[in-house]
C-alpha cells in the first residue's frame, strides 16, 4: 500500500478548545477510507485539516504535519495549491446558485484561466457523466445550480470536485442530507472513484463505512483510537470503544 | 373567560388594523399635498415661463426671466458625478472591511464609518468651505490647470469652490452611505457557499468576484440609489462650497468654475424672493422631486427586473 497522506502529530484547536490531540495516520493511495465518530469527536476538524479549511474559522489552530506525498501542506506549499489537490464535499449540497449546472462543474477550473470556453464545455459534460447526471440535467445545463434536486445537487457538488482532478477527495458526510436512492447512487459512485484517486468519507452510518470503505477510522474525543482495514475493524476491533460505537452501544 | 379574551383580542386586532391603515393614509395625503402645494404655488411660473423654464440659462428677477437649465444641470452632474466616483471607492472599502481588515480593528472601522454617515451637512460644508477648499485649490487646482489647463474641461482660474469641490464632498458624503449597506451584504455571502468556493482552490478575491458580489449586487444596487438620492437632495453642504454662479457648464466647461444646483439655488434665493421668482423656485423645487421620484421609479424597476431571474 502507497501512503498518500501522512499525518503526524496533528492537533487542532478552536480558541482554547482542543478539537483534535495528536493524530497520527497513513492514509493509503486509491483506496477509500471512512471516517467514523460519535457527534463532536473532530471528524470535520480531521479532514478540514487536511485540506486547510480548518484555519478559515476563527480561533483555528492547527499543529503538527500532513505530508501530502511526502510534501507537508503546513509547509512552503500555497493553500490554494493544497486545495486544488484535495478537493472537498460537503455535509450539505452547496452548488453556486448564481452560476449555471454547467459553470458550477468548472467553477474551479475557470479560476484556473487556462482553459478555453470549448475545453470547459467538454470537462463539464465528461464531468457529469462520471457522476451520472449527464442524462438527468443534459437539457438543463443552463439552469441554475440551485435548481436540482438535493441529491442531483450533490452529484453536482461532486463533478465539481472531481473537475479539478484532485489526488484526494474528501467527504463530510455527502449523502446524510439524502434519500436512500440518491444515497445509493453517492455510495456506487464512491466504490468507482478509488479508481482514479484516493478518498476519505466521513459518514455516521456504520453500515455505509461497511459498504463502501477499505480503511476505517475511528475517532473518539479528538483522538483516533483506531485505524485499520474497515473488515478488521467490523470483526475484530482491537479496542473496546470501537467495538462500542460499531455495535450501537453508543452515539 | 376564554371567549371574551378572544372577543377582547379581535377587537384589538381591528383597531391595529385601522391605526396602520390610518397610518399610511396619512403618508400618501402627505405626499400629494406637498405635491399640490408645489404644483399650485408653481403654477404662475409655469404659466409665465412655460418650456422655457427647462431650456433657459438666464435667471434675471428684474426682468423677470426665469431659466432653470443651468441649476439642473449642476444637480444632475454633481450628484451623477459623485455617486459613480463613490461606487467604486466604497465598494472597494467594503471589501477591504469583510476579508482583509483584522478583525479587532473591525468595531472602531464600522463606528466610523455609521459616523460619517450621521455627520450633520452643514458640518461637511464648513469643512469643505474652510479646509478643503483652499487646500484643494492650491494642491488640485492649480497643479492640474498648470499642466493640462488648456483643456476646456480643466481651464483656470482656480476658484476653490467650484463644482468640483462640490463633488467631491458630495462623493465624501454619499461613500459611506453605499460602504456602510455594501458591507452588511457581503457579511450576508452564504458561508457554504464560500466554503465550497475557497474549496476549489479560489483566493479570497476571487471569492468575493465570484459569489460575495453577485449575491450583493441587487443590495447594491439599492444602496447606489440610496446615495445618488442623498446627492440629489443635499443642500447644505453644496450651497457652501459650490461656489453659486449661476451659468455654469454653459459659462464654460470647466470643472474648477463655481457652478450652482437646484437646492443652493432655492436655499439662496428663496428668502427675498417674491411673486414671480417665489414661483420659480417652487418649479425648481418640483422638477427636483420629479427627478428624485424618476431616479427612485428607475432603481425599483431595475430591482424587480434583476431578481426575477431568481437570484441577485
Ligand atoms: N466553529 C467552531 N467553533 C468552536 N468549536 C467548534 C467549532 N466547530 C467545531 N467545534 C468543536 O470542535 C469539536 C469537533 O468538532 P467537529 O465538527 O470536528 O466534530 P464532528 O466529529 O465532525 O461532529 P459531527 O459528527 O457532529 O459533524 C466539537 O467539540 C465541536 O464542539
Ligand atoms: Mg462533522
Amino acid at each position: 500500500m502507497q501512503t498518500k497522506l501522512d499525518v503526524q502529530d496533528l492537533n487542532a484547536w478552536f480558541y482554547q478548545k482542543q478539537a483534535l490531540k495528536n493524530v497520527n495516520v497513513k492514509i493509503p493511495e486509491k483506496m477509500v477510507t471512512a471516517v467514523i465518530g460519535p457527534s463532536g469527536c473532530g471528524k470535520s476538524t480531521f479532514i478540514r485539516c487536511i485540506n486547510r479549511m480548518h484555519e478559515l474559522v476563527p480561533g483555528a489552530k492547527v499543529s503538527g504535519k500532513v505530508l501530502l506525498d511526502g510534501a507537508d501542506i503546513y509547509g512552503t506549499m500555497d493553500p490554494m495549491d493544497v486545495r486544488r489537490k484535495v478537493g472537498m464535499v460537503f455535509q450539505k449540497p452547496n452548488p453556486f446558485p448564481n452560476m449555471s449546472v454547467a459553470d458550477n462543474v468548472v467553477a474551479g477550473l475557470k479560476l484556473l484561466g487556462t482553459y478555453k470556453k470549448q475545453e470547459l464545455s467538454e470537462l463539464s459534460d465528461a464531468n457529469l457523466k462520471s457522476v451520472g447526471l449527464w442524462e438527468e440535467v443534459k437539457d438543463d445545463l443552463k439552469k441554475s445550480g440551485a435548481s436540482l434536486s438535493g441529491g442531483q445537487q450533490q452529484r453536482l457538488c461532486i463533478a465539481r470536485a472531481l473537475a479539478m482532478n484532485p489526488e484526494v477527495i474528501l467527504m463530510d458526510e455527502p449523502s446524510s442530507a439524502l434519500d436512500p436512492a440518491s444515497t445509493a447512487k453517492i455510495e456506487e459512485l464512491v466504490k468507482k472513484l478509488k479508481n482514479e484517486t484516493t478518498v476519505i468519507i466521513i459518514t455516521h452510518n456504520v453500515q455505509q463505512a461497511a459498504r463502501i470503505s477499505d480503511m476505517t477510522a475511528f475517532f473518539y474525543l479528538g483522538e483516533l483510537i483506531e485505524f485499520d482495514q474497515t473488515a478488521n475493524i467490523f470483526e475484530s476491533p482491537k479496542n473496546q470503544l470501537t467495538e462500542r460505537y460499531i455495535t450501537g452501544r453508543f452515539g | 373567560m376564554k371567549a371574551r379574551k378572544s372577543h377582547f383580542f379581535k377587537l384589538q386586532d381591528s383597531l391595529f388594523k385601522y391605526f396602520l391603515i390610518a397610518c399610511s393614509l396619512i403618508v400618501v395625503g402627505l405626499f400629494v399635498a406637498i405635491f399640490l402645494m408645489l404644483f399650485e404655488t408653481s403654477l404662475p411660473s409655469i404659466y409665465q415661463n412655460g418650456w422655457s423654464f427647462l431650456t433657459g440659462l438666464v435667471w434675471d428677477p428684474n426682468n423677470n426671466i426665469f431659466g432653470a437649465l443651468p441649476a439642473i444641470a449642476g444637480t444632475l452632474i454633481s450628484a451623477a458625478v459623485a455617486t459613480l466616483v463613490a461606487i467604486p471607492l466604497s465598494i472597494g472599502i467594503a471589501i477591504f472591511f469583510t476579508e482583509y481588515a483584522p478583525a479587532r480593528s473591525k468595531l472602531v472601522l464600522s463606528l466610523f464609518i455609521d459616523l460619517l454617515a450621521a455627520i450633520p451637512s452643514v458640518i461637511y460644508g464648513i469643512w469643505g468651505l474652510w479646509i478643503i477648499a483652499p487646500l484643494i485649490k492650491t494642491n488640485v487646482e492649480q497643479p492640474i490647470i498648470g499642466a493640462i489647463g488648456f483643456i476646456p474641461l480643466f481651464s483656470g482660474p482656480a476658484y476653490g469652490l467650484s463644482i468640483f469641490l462640490a463633488i467631491v464632498i458630495l462623493t465624501i458624503m454619499v461613500i459611506p452611505i453605499i460602504t456602510a449597506i455594501t458591507i452588511e451584504l457581503l457579511s450576508k455571502t452564504p458561508v457554504p457557499l464560500k466554503e465550497g468556493m475557497i474549496s476549489l482552490g479560489a483566493t479570497k478575491s476571487e471569492t468575493i468576484r465570484h459569489l460575495g458580489l453577485p449575491f450583493a449586487r441587487l443590495g447594491i444596487v439599492a444602496a447606489v440609489i440610496l446615495g445618488l438620492g442623498r446627492a440629489l437632495g443635499e443642500t447644505m453642504a453644496v450651497t457652501m462650497v459650490i461656489g453659486n454662479s449661476y451659468y455654469w457648464p454653459f459659462s464654460g466647461y470647466s470643472i474648477f468654475a463655481p457652478a450652482t444646483t437646484i437646492t443652493s439655488k432655492i436655499a439662496g434665493a428663496v428668502g427675498e424672493a417674491g411673486g414671480l421668482e417665489f414661483s420659480a423656485l417652487l418649479e425648481m423645487a418640483l422638477i427636483l422631486m420629479v427627478i428624485s421620484l424618476a431616479v427612485n421609479f428607475i432603481s425599483r424597476s431595475l430591482i424587480k427586473r434583476t431578481s426575477k431571474r431568481g437570484f441577485g
